[in-house]
């Protein structure tokens, strides 16, 4: 892998130390002259009817400059579904409702505001199940839908069908079926800095609005949109990302507060701030989806996958966002995870009182997974054939289109679970049911992009300067994954340059060209690609320049030298050596010729040429510029919910060790070994860092987290309650790169924010199985359920 | 708007003047991990907070044949304290555990136990190790036998003009081994689901000589499980034994366990039997490897 000088380096992240000295501003630092602070009012019913709003109290208060009710602007619909506004003006319909907000001079006093709103209302029979949601009687979330038609039925006009192959034929080739009802929780997002934003309007009507997004662009055209309904045709906007401190999924849709905030901004005519409480990101942002599966596969004697049958239920929440559609994430581990023939897919997404569900990292896939991959263990169960071997003889493999028609590129998952199975000691440990247990689940997701959208497309501008500096001006955004690091690495590359000399500015829809966002793991892949194009159209400028002014920059040295020194000798110089730009090259702000690199006269630090080409002084100066807009070759599903929809696939597994107190349900991990294809690693201590994270999140998942809601209001809002998991629980993960460079991706590289996570839960489940023989289908695991299972299993043997 | 006066007094003597002076409308605060983080919870706050803050002299562990802990000592001097970690283990078990380390440089001893919390983890020590309370009022000091000064859920015997001084304990608990369990999902930041104290002195015949056994989020308070103390009395320390004194002290006649968003109550009935025996035997490993 030796033939690059700076991608597959562990170069040092750089705006980091930023960061770490406090000086890096996040939204919770900025400030800008005569903000005013927004808060927001919630509801205090779960459906409810708003009978009156009384504000007057709260406009009294000194320090209040507005106060807000769904009465006091546009009833404009917003979201994915069009299926709520701004500020609720008849109808609640979650205990996260937006009833009111209020500007003030202090959070303090805004706060205090909120307390003196009195909102008059009347409590209506409400839905907390999903499946209780479905039925015919069930009391309706919304009466109508976002044309005002009436609706008749909790389930969204949103059908999630997928099927290939013969699902019958397939039960017909099965020696073995398995059967399991598998569920998934809320999970928070947990990030480190809090939701919040800035709405600033100057005095045309035109916004600046200072968001967290990770969709800068598609953020930017929601609100526009939004403007242009509520009556602000001319009005244009700007979308600018702060430090963000952590995203996760969460600021992949425009959130009401961001909404709200640009209301009070308009109303005051001053930049207005929203920032969270914890609490509030507990109880108002939308966490991961929950989902309960049905999951039914079968095989043939030898271990051959027959068919996979998934029937899902998705809690929807009150409202649609992006969790609704994660079911197009989930159909590609149902379908595309191990060889399978013939599959189904059903999921239904039911409104119900409950807080509603966005994205989070890994999108429906460690849903999906945690349903997949503990059926792979109750089927190699039932057909008596290793977990692992199971896997092995379903494995995917290179230049295979799976039933979902995706193309799988590369794919080295067989290496993977070897990987894996080797360094836990696989055929050692697994089967002792002594309360120690090892068990693995492997994943697949998207590692080229993901076509969600029309354009999957990425922009970048990379300009140099006359120094060498060079400034990249990238459509992404970094929550903290560190992407401008590998960025410049990949510029530095492509460039010829080092990552020094590169400055990444991103997340400006004023600055950069559109993106489609920094979402489903696709920074590294779409900024690299981007940089290559945009890279070589500025090199080629670089080596025009040099050919232009070379020679005479040689010939001025040489002058000089024999102006010095009187004993030198004048060289004869080849100069057709660099009489064209396709014979020479730049590496390490060298410019060189091909053929002699090292040649003594013609090899010249870049800035001289640069300095040179951009002070001329005849009329004919020229600055570096290369831009380059990427969309990759893929396809959006189809109406059969088809279509190769990434450029290239990633795979992994993980296999984990566990000992299990029988006594007292709970569960240690002893060893955590996560294997993942990532093409090639451009950064491998962010590479490993992005697995690290992931797998303790998933271990959070699979084993402590949870949003406990009671009848639609979230219960456990902090920190105490909600069990993130602390330093202190620390679990031994190793992580281990498998490189097999893509060659679609850039430089080889694939796709790693998400996949570390996807297995994880899976995995423990499985390792508890192996240490104490039951298999625990309900996330997240939690010692109760551990040991109502061991008492049911003891009941059943006595 | 959450707003306060700050007192921050020299010494015991200016704590009682203001105390005298602000009366109901005071409230003491130490470390203020529980003081502060209430007045946030609740946006409420008392008119004036007196810091004891200054009162350096009564941060101290010393040993003169009984133990005294001063009412100031924080958390973080328990854990690293070697005298506590050998002779008064189940204090050092559950003070070492408390929220962060953070957290334990500033919560004090006293403060845990005068916010009277059910679950105050370093409560259950105190109850196996028969601390008493020393407190000290206007009227000169008294002494108040741990188990006596919790009179309910946040509630203490402590009189508002009083401050708690020290924790005594008495020489003869020096003989005994001792245990305690914080059961919980994670290893920091976390509050008991069910908390097990278990203090042993086993005779050379490895009889149960005597024995305390305390538990926190078992009952309105701290408590005492007498029964099961007087169950295991001159019994021999077998599996067996301490079964049965799990079983009893799980009982409806030593706790009133609760079912809560946090845990269930059966759960907690399970815990508490199978860490009563567990905290026995650890207890009694202790005496031996001292």
């Amino acid at each position: 892998m030796s033939e690059y000088l700076y991608v597959g380096k562990s170069t040092p992240r750089t705006i980091e130390t930023d960061k770490v000295t406090g000086r890096a501003v996040y939204i919770s630092d900025l400030r800008r002259p005569g903000m005013l602070f927004g808060k927001i009012l919630y509801s205090r019913y779960a459906h409810a009817k708003i009978k009156g709003i009384d504000t007057s109290k709260a406009e009294k208060l000194q320090g209040v400059r507005a106060v807000l009710t769904g009465r006091d602007i546009p009833e404009v619909r917003v979201g994915f579904l069009k299926d709520q506004t701004v500020l609720k003006k008849d109808v609640v319909r979650q205990f996260r409702d937006e009833v009111a907000a209020v500007a003030a001079t202090s959070p303090e006093i805004a706060e205090e505001a909120l307390g003196l709103i009195e909102v008059e209302y009347e409590e209506l029979p409400a839905v907390f199940d999903p499946i209780e949601a479905m039925k015919e009687d069930a009391p309706l979330v919304h009466e109508i839908d976002a044309r005002g038609r009436p609706v008749r039925s909790n389930i969204l006009p949103l059908p999630w069908k997928f099927s290939a192959g013969d699902i019958e034929q397939g039960r017909k080739d099965s020696a073995y079926i398995a059967k399991d009802n598998v569920r998934t929780t809320w999970v928070n997002q947990c990030c480190m800095g809090t939701s919040g934003c800035v709405a600033e309007f100057d005095m045309n009507n035109n916004l600046t609005l200072y968001s967290q997004t990770n969709v800068p662009f598609l953020g930017k055209q929601r609100i526009v949109e939004y403007l242009r309904n509520i009556g602000l045709k001319g009005s244009r906007v700007r979308v600018v990302n702060p430090i963000v401190g952590g995203s996760f999924g969460t600021k992949l849709d425009t959130d009401i507060y961001e909404f709200i905030a640009v209301q009070l901004a308009l109303r005051t005519r001053k930049p207005v701030k929203i920032l969270f409480t914890r609490e509030e990101e507990f109880r108002a942002l939308p966490p991961r989806q929950p989902a309960i599966f049905e999951i039914e596969q079968g095989c043939d004697k030898e271990g051959k996958l027959t068919f996979r049958k998934v029937e899902a239920i998705l809690d929807n929440g009150a409202y649609t966002s992006w969790g609704a559609t994660t079911p197009s994430v989930m159909m590609m581990p149902i379908s595309s995870l191990y060889r399978v023939p013939n599959v189904s897919f059903n999921a239904t997404c039911v409104y119900t009182n409950n807080i509603y569900c966005q994205a989070m990292r890994g999108y429906g896939n460690p849903q999906a997974t945690f349903a997949v991959e503990t059926s792979m263990d109750s089927l190699a169960e039932e057909a008596g054939i290793d977990p692992a071997e199971l896997r092995l003889i379903n494995c995917n493999k290179p230049g295979e289109l799976t039933p979902m028609r995706l193309k799988i590129t590369t794919c080295p998952l067989d290496r993977c679970i070897k990987t894996v199975q080797e360094k836990i000691n696989w055929k050692e440990k697994r089967g002792k049911r002594n309360g120690r247990g090892i068990g693995m689940a492997s994943l697949i997701h998207v590692a080229g992009g993901a076509r969600v959208y029309k354009s999957d497309g990425h922009g970048i501008m990379v300009k140099v300067d006359q120094n060498g500096n060079v400034d990249v001006l990238e459509s992404g955004t970094d929550q903290g994954q560190g992407s401008p690091t590998v960025i410049s690495q990949m510029v530095a590359e492509a460039l010829g340059f080092r990552p020094e000399d590169v400055s990444i500015t991103l997340g400006d829809t004023a600055l950069c060209l559109w993106d489609a966002g920094t979402h489903a793991s696709r920074h590294t892949f779409m900024a690299g690609n981007a940089a290559i194009r945009a890279c070589d159209k500025a090199k080629k400028q670089i080596l025009e320049m040099a050919v232009e002014h070379m020679p005479e920059i040689v010939e001025y040295k040489l002058k000089r030298k024999e102006r010095k020194d009187p004993d030198f000798q004048m060289p004869d110089l080849d100069y057709s050596l660099i009489s064209e730009p396709d014979k020479l090259d730049i590496k390490d702000r060298y410019i060189f010729p091909k053929n002699q690199p090292e040649h003594p006269y013609f090899r010249m630090e870049v800035s001289e040429v640069l300095t040179r080409g951009l002070h001329v002084g005849t009329g004919e100066s020229k600055v570096v510029v290369g831009e380059a807009f990427y969309d990759p070759p893929t396809e959006m599903l189809d109406r059969e919910m088809k279509g190769n929809y990434s450029c290239t696939y990633a795979f992994g597994t993980t296999a984990v060790e566990v000992e299990v107190d029988r006594e007292t349900g709970e569960v240690k991990i002893l060893n955590l070994f996560a294997a993942h294809d990532v093409g090639r690693a451009m950064n491998p201590t962010l590479v490993k860092g992005q697995i690290y994270g992931a797998a303790y999140m998933g271990v959070g998942y699979g084993l402590t987290e949870q949003l406990q809601l009671r009848n639609g209001r979230v219960m456990n809002p902090n920190f105490r309650d909600y069990k993130m998991l602390t330093a202190k629980d620390v679990v031994p993960v190793v992580p281990l790169v498998i490189e097999e460079p893509d060659a679609d991706g850039p430089f080889g590289a694939k796709g790693i924010g998400e996949p570390g996570l996807v297995p994880t839960a899976p995995a423990i489940a499985n390792a508890i199985y192996d240490a104490i023989g039951v298999r625990i289908t309900d996330l997240p695991i939690t010692a109760e359920k551990v040991l109502v299972a061991l008492k049911k299993k003891a009941g059943e043997q006595s | 708007m959450i707003d306060y006066e700050y007192k921050i007094p020299a010494d015991l003597h200016e704590v009682f003047t203001l105390l005298k002076e602000y009366g109901e409308k005071a409230t003491l605060v130490a470390g203020g991990t529980d003081v502060m983080v209430k007045i946030r919870n609740t946006r409420k706050a008392p008119e004036v907070l007196i810091s004891l803050r200054r009162l350096e002299d009564l941060r101290y562990i010393r040993k003169n044949g009984g133990y005294r802990i001063g009412g100031l000592t924080t958390h973080r001097m328990l854990e690293l304290s070697n005298l506590v970690r050998t002779e008064l283990s189940a204090l050092h078990d559950a003070a070492s555990q408390v929220g962060s380390v953070q957290v334990r440089n500033v919560a004090t001893l006293g403060g845990n136990i005068c916010n009277a919390a059910p679950s105050a983890d370093t409560a259950a020590p105190l109850l196996v190790l028969d601390a008493a309370v020393v407190l000290e009022g206007p009227g000169g000091r008294r002494r108040v036998p741990i188990a006596e000064f919790f009179k309910g859920t946040y509630r203490t015997v402590k009189e508002p003009d009083e401050v708690l001084i020290e924790f005594d304990i008495p020489e003869k608990m020096g003989a005994f081994g001792s245990a305690y369990w914080k059961h919980s999902r994670r290893k920091a930041m976390e509050l008991p689901l069910i908390g097990i104290a278990v203090s042993v002195k086993l005779s050379e015949a490895n009889e149960i000589e005597d024995s305390r056994i305390a538990l926190t989020v078992a009952a309105p308070t701290p408590i005492r499980a007498y029964l099961a103390e007087d169950f295991l009395r001159g019994k021999p320390f077998t599996d067996q034994v301490l079964k049965e004194a799990g079983e009893i002290a799980s009982s409806s006649e030593c706790c009133t366990l609760r079912t809560s968003l946090r845990c269930e109550a059966w759960y907690r009935e399970d815990m508490i039997k199978i860490f009563v025996p567990r905290m026995a035997k650890l207890a009694a490993e202790r005496i031996k490897s001292r």
